[in-house]
C-alpha cells in the first residue's frame, strides 16, 4: 500500500489527529471552567461562543477547501482532486448543519424566550441554509452523471460557479436583514463584548474545530481511494477475464 | 458596565432590538422546555448545544464506519475470487 | 476576435430564426409566468398587498419561469444532433454568448407581458417606472448568465432531467432574488425612488458581471470533451 503513503501522509496525520483530540479536550475544559463576566440576557450562553462560532468558520474553511480541489480538478483532471473536493463539501455539510443546529437553540432560549419562535431571519443563518443547498445540489447533480470523468467536470463547475456567488451573498444578506451576531449594525463589535478570557478559549477552539475537520476530512478521503482502487481493480480483472 | 450602557431605550420591542437591552426579559415566568433550559442561569443551553455537536459528530463518524465495513466485505468476497482466476 | 463575432452572431440568428418559427420556448415561458400569476392573484384573492409582497410574488414567478422556460437552449441542440457540428467550428465563448443573448432576449420578452400582467392582476401601482425598467433588465442579465451555463452543464452531463435545473439554479440566485426583490419594492413605493435602490442597482451589476465572467471562463470545460 505504498501508494496510500503518497497521498496521505499518515505519519503526519496520526500526529495531528492525536494533537486534535488533545487540543480540543483543553478547549472543552476551559470553556466550562473559565470563569467569564457575566453578560446580560446571554448569562452562561456566552460559552456557546466556543462551540457554535467554530462551526460556521469550519464550514467556511472547507467550502475554501472544496472550491480549491475543484479548480485544481479542472486543471490537472486528476481523479484524486475530485474526491478530495466532494469529501471537503461532505464533512462541510456536517459542520454546516451542526452550525445551524446550534443556532437554532442558541436563539431560541436566549433571545426569543417566551415566543415559541424557532426560526430567526439572521443573515449568518440564512447564509448557512443557502450553503446547505448548493453542497445538497452538489451531490445531486454528482449522483445524476454516471461517467466519472465527466461527473467530476461538471461537478467542479458547479462548485466553483456557486463558490463565485457566496460573497455577494454575505453582502446582500446583511442588508436585508437584522442580525444576532457582533459587528451587525447596532451590535457591538466582536471585540467589545469578548472579555481577553473568552478570545483565549474562542481563538483555539475554532483552530481545534477546524483541525477536527482536517481529520474527518483525511479519514474520508483515504476511504474513497480505497474505494476508488477496488473499482479499478475489478474493472482490470473484468478485463482480463474476457 | 461597558454593556449596559448600551441598552436599548427606543422601545421597539422586535427581537432584534432587544439584542442586549433589558426588555427582552419576559415578565411571564418561563413554561415547560424553557423552564428547563434557562434553569442554573442558562447553563443548560451550552449543554444542548454541545451534546448536538458531539452527537452530529458522532452520527458522521458512525455512518463512515458503515462505509469502511461495506468496503471489508467486497474487498473479502471479492479477492478470494481473484486470486483463485489469476492462478488458474 | 471577427471569427468569434461571426460565430457569436450565427449561434443567435440561427437561434431566434428557429424561436421565430416554431414558437416553442416563449410561449412556454410566457404560458407559464402568466398561468402562475394568475393562480397567485386569484390564491391571494382582492386584499391589497405590501409593495415588498408584490415585489417577492413577480421575481418568483420570473425566477420559475426561467428555470422551466430557459432550459432547453442546449438540450434542443443535442435533440437536433447539431451538438458536434457548434463544438467543432465555434469557439466555446461564442457559443456561450450566442446562448446567452437568446435567453436574455426570451427574458426580456417575458418581462414585458410578465410585468404588464402583474400590474393588472394584482393592482401594483408603479411609481418609478423607469426604475423598475432597469432592475428587470438588470436582473435579467445575471437570470439569463446562470442560466445558460447551468442548463449547457445538465444538457451536457444529465441528459436535460427537467427539475434539477431549478435544484442547481435557486441557491446561486438568491443574492439575485434579494436584490431585486429589494429595488423592485423601491420602484413601486412614491417614497423611495432610485436613491433608494441605487446599492441593489449595484449589486446587480456586480452580480451579472461575476456571474458571466465565471460561466464564460466555466464554460470551456463542460463544453469540450
Amino acid at each position: 500500500m505504498a501508494e496510500s503513503a503518497s497521498i496521505v501522509n499518515l505519519r503526519r496525520y496520526r500526529l495531528i489527529r492525536n494533537a486534535v483530540f488533545v487540543w480540543l479536550t483543553l478547549v472543552v475544559l476551559g470553556a466550562f471552567l473559565l470563569r467569564i463576566p457575566r453578560i446580560h440576557i446571554l448569562e452562561h450562553t456566552a460559552r456557546n461562543l466556543y462551540f457554535h462560532v467554530p462551526m460556521w468558520f469550519t464550514l467556511m474553511a472547507a467550502a475554501l477547501v472544496s472550491a480549491y480541489h475543484s479548480l485544481r480538478y479542472l486543471q490537472s483532471g486528476d481523479p484524486i482532486r475530485d474526491l478530495r473536493a466532494r469529501e471537503a463539501a461532505r464533512v462541510g455539510i456536517v459542520f454546516g448543519l451542526l452550525g445551524l443546529a446550534t443556532g437554532i437553540v442558541w436563539a431560541r432560549f436566549t433571545w426569543y424566550l417566551g415566543t415559541s419562535l424557532w426560526w430567526n431571519f439572521d443573515p449568518k443563518q440564512s447564509f448557512v441554509v443557502i450553503q446547505l443547498l448548493i453542497y445538497g445540489a452538489y451531490f445531486v447533480l454528482r449522483s445524476a452523471v454516471e461517467d466519472p470523468e465527466k461527473r467530476g467536470r461538471v461537478a467542479a463547475v458547479y462548485n466553483l460557479f456557486a463558490f463565485v456567488t457566496m460573497p455577494f451573498l454575505l453582502y446582500v444578506l446583511p442588508r436585508q436583514m437584522e442580525s444576532l451576531h457582533p459587528g451587525a449594525e447596532g451590535n457591538p463589535a466582536f471585540s467589545d463584548i469578548t472579555h481577553p478570557i473568552m478570545r483565549l478559549v474562542f481563538y483555539p477552539a475554532v483552530l481545534g474545530f477546524i483541525g477536527l475537520f482536517w481529520v474527518l476530512y483525511t479519514q474520508r478521503v483515504r476511504l474513497a481511494l480505497l474505494e476508488r482502487r477496488l473499482e479499478m481493480r475489478k474493472a482490470t480483472m473484468l478485463e482480463a477475464k474476457s | 458596565m461597558k454593556l449596559q450602557a448600551l441598552t436599548d431605550t427606543t422601545g421597539i420591542a422586535t427581537p432584534y432590538d432587544t439584542l442586549w437591552a433589558t426588555a427582552a426579559v419576559p415578565t411571564k415566568p418561563p413554561q415547560g422546555i424553557e423552564r428547563v433550559m434557562l434553569a442554573e442561569d442558562k447553563l443548560y443551553v451550552v449543554l444542548a448545544v454541545v451534546l448536538i455537536i458531539w452527537f452530529g459528530l458522532i452520527l458522521f463518524i458512525f455512518r463512515t464506519d458503515r462505509k469502511l465495513n461495506r468496503l471489508e466485505r467486497t474487498l473479502q468476497e471479492r479477492l478470494p475470487e481473484a486470486n483463485t482466476e489469476l492462478s488458474s | 476576435m471577427k471569427a468569434w463575432l461571426r460565430g457569436f452572431w450565427a449561434v443567435f440568428e440561427k437561434d431566434i430564426k428557429l424561436e421565430l418559427r416554431a414558437r416553442y420556448a416563449i410561449n412556454m415561458l410566457l404560458l407559464f409566468a402568466l398561468g402562475a400569476l394568475v393562480v397567485m392573484a386569484f390564491a391571494v384573492g382582492p386584499t391589497p398587498l405590501s409593495a415588498r409582497v408584490q415585489a417577492a410574488l413577480l421575481w418568483t414567478v420570473l425566477l420559475f419561469a426561467a428555470a422551466v422556460g430557459l432550459g432547453r437552449a442546449f438540450i434542443s441542440e443535442e435533440e437536433r444532433g447539431t451538438m458536434l457540428l457548434l463544438q467543432l467550428n465555434l469557439r466555446p465563448g461564442a457559443v456561450y454568448a450566442g446562448k446567452l443573448l437568446v435567453n436574455f432576449v426570451l427574458l426580456l420578452a417575458l418581462n414585458l407581458v410578465a410585468v404588464g400582467a402583474f400590474a393588472v392582476l394584482l393592482r401594483v401601482q408603479v411609481a418609478w417606472p423607469g426604475l423598475l425598467a432597469l432592475t428587470l433588465v438588470l436582473g435579467s442579465i445575471g437570470l439569463a448568465g446562470a442560466t445558460t451555463l447551468l442548463s449547457a452543464l445538465i444538457a451536457r452531463a444529465a441528459g436535460g432531467r427537467g427539475a434539477l435545473l431549478s435544484v442547481l439554479l435557486f441557491p446561486v440566485l438568491v443574492p439575485l432574488l434579494l436584490s431585486a426583490v429589494e429595488a423592485t419594492r423601491s420602484a413601486l413605493l412614491v417614497a423611495e425612488g432610485w436613491a433608494a435602490a441605487t446599492d441593489e442597482l449595484l449589486t446587480l451589476v456586480g452580480f451579472g458581471g461575476a456571474v458571466i465572467t465565471a460561466a464564460v471562463l466555466l464554460f470551456d470545460y463542460i463544453w469540450l470533451d
